[in-house]
C-alpha cells in the first residue's frame, strides 16, 4: 500500500508544480522513483488505514490478528464486530427473520428509525419466501407486513409491487424483475443493514482506502493531461507502468 | 384468504399478551413471548397499533413494576429477570418511538415511574435498554414535566449527565430539552453546573452532540446572562467549536448547531454578529431545507426564526435567494403538511418588511401555491398560507396592480372566513384586513358576501377573531362611497356597533371606535350615519371616552367627535354635549386631561375637536367659546402654544385664531 500512497502524493505534487507547463513533460522511470523515494508516508498511518478497512468491513479474527502483531488500536470496539457480522452473515444466507431479530437485540432504535432499511430487510424476506416456492405464505406475508409500509410510502410501494411480480412469472429467472432473486440483491441488503449498524455505533459506514485508491486514479487521470510518467494501472499490484514515449 | 389470516394474527397477538398476563406462565416462556412482540413490533407502525389496542402496555407495565419489587428486595442478580427487563424495557422504548398514541399508553400506564428506577439498576445492558426507553418518552411532547427546582430531581438529573454511558446522558439532555421552560429553571439549571457539562457533552458520541446541542439551546434561550457563561467556557473555545459544527457532516447536527447560534444571536446582539457567519447561517439552513428526512422538515422553522423581524437578515437572505429556492421547493412539492407549513412561514417572514422581497415573490407566482394551499387538508397549511398572503398584501404597488383579484383569490379567502379552525379564520381575517384596502379587491370581497362573513366574525366569542373582523370592517370602510356605508351599518346594525363599544377587549373598543370614525370621514352627510334614534350610538362613544384609560381608544373616540363636531350646528351641539356633559363635575379637569396627555396623537385629536367645535361660521361657536372659556380650556391652550409637537402647535395658532375672532364678535 506504501506505494500507492506514495504515488498519489508524487501525483499531486507533480500536477501542482506541471499547472504552468503548456506541453507535455516526459518523466522517466529513474526520475520518478527518485521522486517517490522522497515522499515520506508513517507506517501508524497505514497501519490505521489497514485496521480501519478490517474493522468496517467485518473481518474479526484479522482485526484481532493484527492488532496483536502491529500494536494498532481499532477506533471500534472489536466485540461489537461481531454482532455485526452474525447479521450481515444471516441476510447473505437468506435468514431474514434471523438477521432481524439480531439487529434488535443489538439495538431496537435501528429499524424503528430506519424505515427504508426496515422495508428492504421485509422485502428480502419475502423474496426468499418466493424463492423457495412458499406462495401463500408470501402473499399472507406481503399483505400483512408489506403493503401498510407501502400505503405510508409511495417508493415502498412501487418496490414492492416489483417484488410480488415475481410472483406472476412461471420462469422467474428471465423475467422483468428477476434480479431481485440474485444473490447480488441479498449482498445489497446485507451492505446497507452493515452500514445502518456502523452508523448507530457512530462509525463511518465506509472504509477509508477505497476513498484513498479513488483518489489516486483522479489524480493520475488529471496529471495525465500535463504530463507522461509511470502510471499505475492495476491497483492489486501497484506496479509502476513507463510511460508511452 | 387475507382476512381470516390477519384474524388468526389477531388471535396471536391476543394469546401472547393472555400468556404474558398470565402468572402460571414460567419466566422463560414470558421471556421468549416478550421477544416475540418486540420483533414484531419495531419497524412496524401498523403492529404496535394492533398491540396497543389489545392493552399490551398495561401488561409490558406490570412485567416491570415486577422486576422493581424484586430489586427491592434483594433479588438483583437474577439473569432471568434481567433478561425479562431488558425486553421489556425494549418494548416500552419501541412504543413510545414516535408515535404518539404509543406514547400516551406508556405514560397512562405508570411506566415512567418504574423505568426511572430501573436505570440505577447494576447490570448496564438494563441500564441502555431503560435509558433508551425514556429518550424516546422524553423526545415526545407528551413526556411529563420534570421539575428541576427540587433539590433530589436536580442531582438524578446531574447524575444522568454525568453518566459514561451514552444512552442515559443523552436522556439527561433530552430531559432538559423538554423540561426547561421558565427563566428561574433556565437559572437553576446554571447554577447546578449543566451548561458545563453540556459543552463538554458537544464533544461527545454523535447523539451526546445532537442532545446537547438541543439542551444548549433551550438553556440558554431569552438568557443573556446564560449565554454570556457558555460563550466563556473553554475562553471561547465553546462557541467556536459550535460554529464549526455548522459545516459538519451529519445534516441533523448541522441544523441543530445553527439553531443554538441563533438562539445565541438573537438574544445577545453583541455576539456572532460577523456578516460571514450570518451568510453562513442563511446559506446551511437553504442547503438544509433538501434533506428529505425530519431535518428538511424543521430547517424552514429554524430559518424563520433567523430572520423574523431582522430586515438585515431577510436583505442577506435576499441576495441568497432564499425567495427563489423556496418557492421552487413550493414548485417541487408535494411535501409533507409540516414542511409546507414551515416554507409558508418562512415565506411570509422574508416578505413581512422588505418589498424586494415581495416584488420577487410575486413576479414567481406565489399566489398561484397559496390559493392551492388555502385547500390543504392541514388547518397549519392553510393558516400559514394566510400569514404569507398577509404580508404579501403590505405591498401597495402590486396590490393596486391587481394581482390578487386577477388570481382569484378573493373567494378562497372569504371561504376561509367559515374555517373550522379559529387560528385559520384569524390568520384570514389578517390578510382581507389588507387587501380591502384596495379598491377592486373590496368590490370582489363584498360582492362574494364577505361582508355578512365579517359582520358574524365581529359577534365571536374568540376575542382575536372580534378584533381582527372589526379591523378588516373598518379598513373597508376607509374611503369608501356612502353606499357601500349604508350596507355595513345595516348588516352590522347600530346596536351591535354599540356593543361592540362597549366590548371587554380594549383592542376590540379601538377598531370599534375606528369603525364609526371611517363612517363618518368623509363628504359632510356621513356624520348623520351615527345619529340612530335613540342616540345609543353617541352616548356610547361619550362614555367611552370619559371611562377609559387606554390611549388608542381615546384618541379614536376623540376622532370619531372630532369629525361629527365638523358637521351641521345638530352634530356641533351633539359632540360637545358629549365632551362636556352637563351632568359630571369632573368633566372639565377630564378634556384638559386630554390637552395635556403625554401622547402628542392625543393632543393633536383634541384641539382639532376645540377647532370644528369653534369654527367661526357656525351659529353656536360663540356660545360654545364661553363654555370653553368657563371650562377653563382656553387657559388651557394658552400654555400649549409652544408645544413641541408641531402639529398641536399649528391647530392651536389656528385655534387662536378663531378664538380671537370670536371674542372680538362678543365684545363688539
Amino acid at each position: 500500500m506504501s506505494y500507492l500512497l506514495n504515488q498519489l502524493n508524487a501525483v499531486r505534487h507533480l500536477a501542482e508544480f506541471e499547472a504552468m507547463a503548456t506541453s507535455k513533460k516526459v518523466i522517466t522511470r529513474e526520475e520518478w522513483e527518485k521522486r517517490l523515494n522522497d515522499v515520506k508516508v508513517r507506517k501508524e498511518d497505514m497501519n490505521k488505514l489497514v485496521m480501519n478497512f478490517l474493522v468496517t468491513e467485518g473481518y474479526v479474527e484479522a482485526a484481532e490478528k493484527f492488532r496483536l502483531e502491529s500494536g494498532t488500536e481499532p477506533d471500534i470496539d472489536i466485540a461489537t464486530i461481531t454482532d455485526r457480522m452474525a447479521v450481515k452473515k444471516a441476510v447473505q444466507c437468506g435468514n431474514l427473520e434471523d438477521a432481524i431479530e439480531k439487529v434488535n437485540d443489538l439495538n431496537p432504535e435501528i429499524l424503528d428509525t430506519n424505515p427504508q432499511l426496515f422495508f428492504h430487510l421485509q422485502q428480502q424476506r419475502l423474496i426468499e419466501l418466493i424463492r423457495n416456492g412458499k406462495v401463500e405464505e408470501a402473499l399472507e406475508f406481503a399483505q400483512e407486513e408489506l403493503a401498510p409500509r407501502g400505503e405510508e410510502n409511495q417508493s415502498f410501494l412501487e418496490e414492492l409491487e416489483r417484488t410480488v411480480a415475481l410472483l406472476a412469472f412461471e420462469d422467474v429467472t428471465n423475467c422483468p424483475v428477476g434480479e431481485l432473486l440474485d444473490i447480488s440483491q441479498r449482498l445489497k441488503t446485507a451492505s446497507e443493514v452493515n452500514a445502518a449498524i456502523l452508523t448507530s455505533q457512530s462509525h463511518e459506514k465506509d472504509p477509508k482506502l477505497p476513498s484513498l485508491l479513488k483518489m489516486l486514479i483522479w489524480a493520475q487521470n488529471q496529471l495525465d493531461e500535463k504530463a507522461a510518467y509511470p502510471r499505475i494501472n492495476d491497483l492489486s499490484t501497484g506496479a509502476l507502468e513507463d510511460p508511452a514515449v | 384468504m387475507p382476512s381470516s389470516a390477519s384474524s388468526s394474527r389477531q388471535n396471536h397477538a391476543e394469546q401472547l399478551i393472555a400468556r404474558l398476563n398470565s402468572v402460571e406462565t414460567p419466566p422463560e416462556s414470558k421471556l421468549q413471548d416478550l421477544r416475540n412482540m418486540k420483533n414484531q413490533i419495531i419497524g412496524s407502525r401498523t403492529k404496535k397499533l394492533d398491540y396497543l389496542s389489545l392493552g399490551a402496555v398495561p401488561c409490558i407495565v406490570s412485567i416491570l413494576s415486577i422486576v422493581v419489587a424484586s430489586m427491592h428486595s434483594g433479588g438483583g442478580g437474577d439473569e432471568l429477570l434481567e433478561l425479562i427487563a431488558i425486553q421489556a424495557a425494549a418494548i416500552i422504548g419501541s412504543f413510545a418511538c414516535r408515535l404518539e398514541s404509543g406514547v400516551e399508553a406508556v405514560l397512562e400506564a405508570g411506566a415512567c415511574a418504574f423505568l426511572m428506577i430501573l436505570i440505577t439498576h447494576q447490570n448496564e445492558k438494563v441500564v441502555d435498554a431503560v435509558a433508551r426507553s425514556l429518550k424516546w418518552i422524553y423526545q415526545s411532547k407528551l413526556a411529563p414535566k420534570f421539575y428541576f427546582l427540587e433539590e433530589k430531581n436536580m442531582e438524578f438529573l446531574l447524575s444522568l449527565l454525568n453518566s459514561k454511558n451514552e444512552n442515559v446522558s443523552c436522556l439527561g439532555a433530552n430531559i432538559i430539552t423538554r423540561s426547561c421552560q421558565t427563566r428561574m429553571e433556565q437559572q437553576a439549571l446554571s447554577g447546578a453546573g449543566v451548561i458545563t457539562k453540556l459543552a463538554s457533552l458537544l464533544d461527545g458520541s454523535l447523539s451526546q452532540r445532537e442532545a446537547s446541542l438541543e439542551s444548549l439551546s433551550v438553556v440558554m434561550k431569552k438568557n443573556p446572562e446564560i449565554i454570556t457563561k457558555f460563550l466563556g467556557y473553554q475562553n471561547g473555545g465553546a462557541v467556536n467549536f459550535l460554529t464549526e459544527l455548522i459545516k459538519d457532516k451529519h445534516p441533523r447536527t448541522r441544523l441543530l448547531a445553527c439553531a443554538c447560534l441563533i438562539v445565541i444571536r438573537n438574544s445577545c446582539t453583541t455576539y456572532l454578529q460577523d456578516s460571514r457567519i450570518k451568510t453562513g447561517l442563511v446559506q446551511t439552513l437553504l442547503e438544509l431545507l433538501e434533506d428529505p428526512d425530519q431535518v428538511g422538515d424543521d430547517a424552514p422553522f429554524v430559518l424563520s426564526s433567523l430572520i423574523a423581524e431582522k430586515e438585515d437578515l431577510q436583505m442577506i437572505a435576499f441576495e441568497c435567494q432564499v425567495i427563489e429556492k423556496l418557492c421552487n421547493y413550493l414548485e417541487a412539492g408535494p411535501f409533507q403538511a409540516k414542511r409546507l407549513q414551515g416554507i409558508f412561514l418562512a415565506l411570509a417572514d422574508m416578505c413581512s418588511e422588505l418589498e424586494c422581497c415581495r416584488d420577487r415573490a410575486f413576479s414567481l407566482e406565489a399566489l398561484i401555491y397559496i390559493k392551492d394551499a388555502l385547500k390543504h387538508d392541514s388547518a397549519d397549511v392553510r393558516t400559514a398560507a394566510c400569514i404569507f398572503l398577509r404580508n404579501l398584501s403590505r405591498s401597495v404597488k402590486n396590490m393596486s396592480a391587481g394581482h390578487f383579484t386577477n388570481a382569484n383569490i378573493t373567494s378562497p379567502m372569504v371561504q376561509l372566513l367559515c374555517d373550522s379552525c379559529p387560528s385559520v379564520q384569524i390568520a384570514a381575517l389578517g390578510a382581507i384586513c389588507n387587501m380591502v384596502i384596495d379598491f377592486t379587491a373590496r368590490e370582489s370581497i363584498f360582492m362574494q358576501g364577505g361582508l355578512k362573513q365579517l359582520v358574524q366574525l365581529s359577534k365571536s366569542m374568540v376575542s382575536a377573531i372580534r378584533v381582527n373582523a372589526i379591523w378588516a370592517l373598518r379598513n373597508l370602510a376607509f374611503l369608501v362611497n356612502n353606499r357601500c356605508k349604508e350596507e355595513i351599518l345595516l348588516e352590522l346594525t347600530i346596536p351591535t356597533l354599540t356593543s361592540l363599544i362597549c366590548d371587554p377587549e380594549t383592542s376590540v373598543q379601538e377598531q370599534a371606535l375606528a369603525l364609526v370614525r371611517n363612517l363618518v370621514d368623509g363628504p359632510s352627510d356621513s356624520v348623520k350615519y351615527v345619529f340612530d334614534e335613540a342616540g345609543l350610538l353617541l352616548d356610547a362613544i361619550g362614555k367611552k371616552l370619559h371611562s377609559t384609560v387606554k390611549i388608542e381608544v381615546l384618541i379614536q373616540g376623540m376622532y370619531v367627535l372630532s369629525n361629527i363636531a365638523s358637521g351641521n350646528e345638530i352634530q356641533k351641539e351633539a359632540a360637545m354635549n358629549q365632551l362636556f356633559p352637563q351632568c359630571w363635575n369632573n368633566t372639565q379637569t377630564s378634556f384638559i386631561k386630554f390637552l395635556q396627555s403625554t401622547d402628542s396623537r392625543l393632543r393633536i385629536a383634541a384641539v382639532w375637536a376645540l377647532v370644528n367645535l369653534t369654527f367661526p361660521n357656525s351659529p353656536g361657536a360663540c356660545r360654545r367659546v364661553i363654555k370653553l372659556l368657563n371650562a377653563g380650556i382656553i387657559s388651557q391652550l394658552k400654555t400649549m402654544v409652544n408645544d413641541p409637537c408641531l402639529d398641536v402647535k399649528t391647530k392651536n395658532d389656528k385655534r387662536e385664531m378663531c378664538l380671537n375672532l370670536s371674542t372680538q364678535t362678543t365684545t363688539k
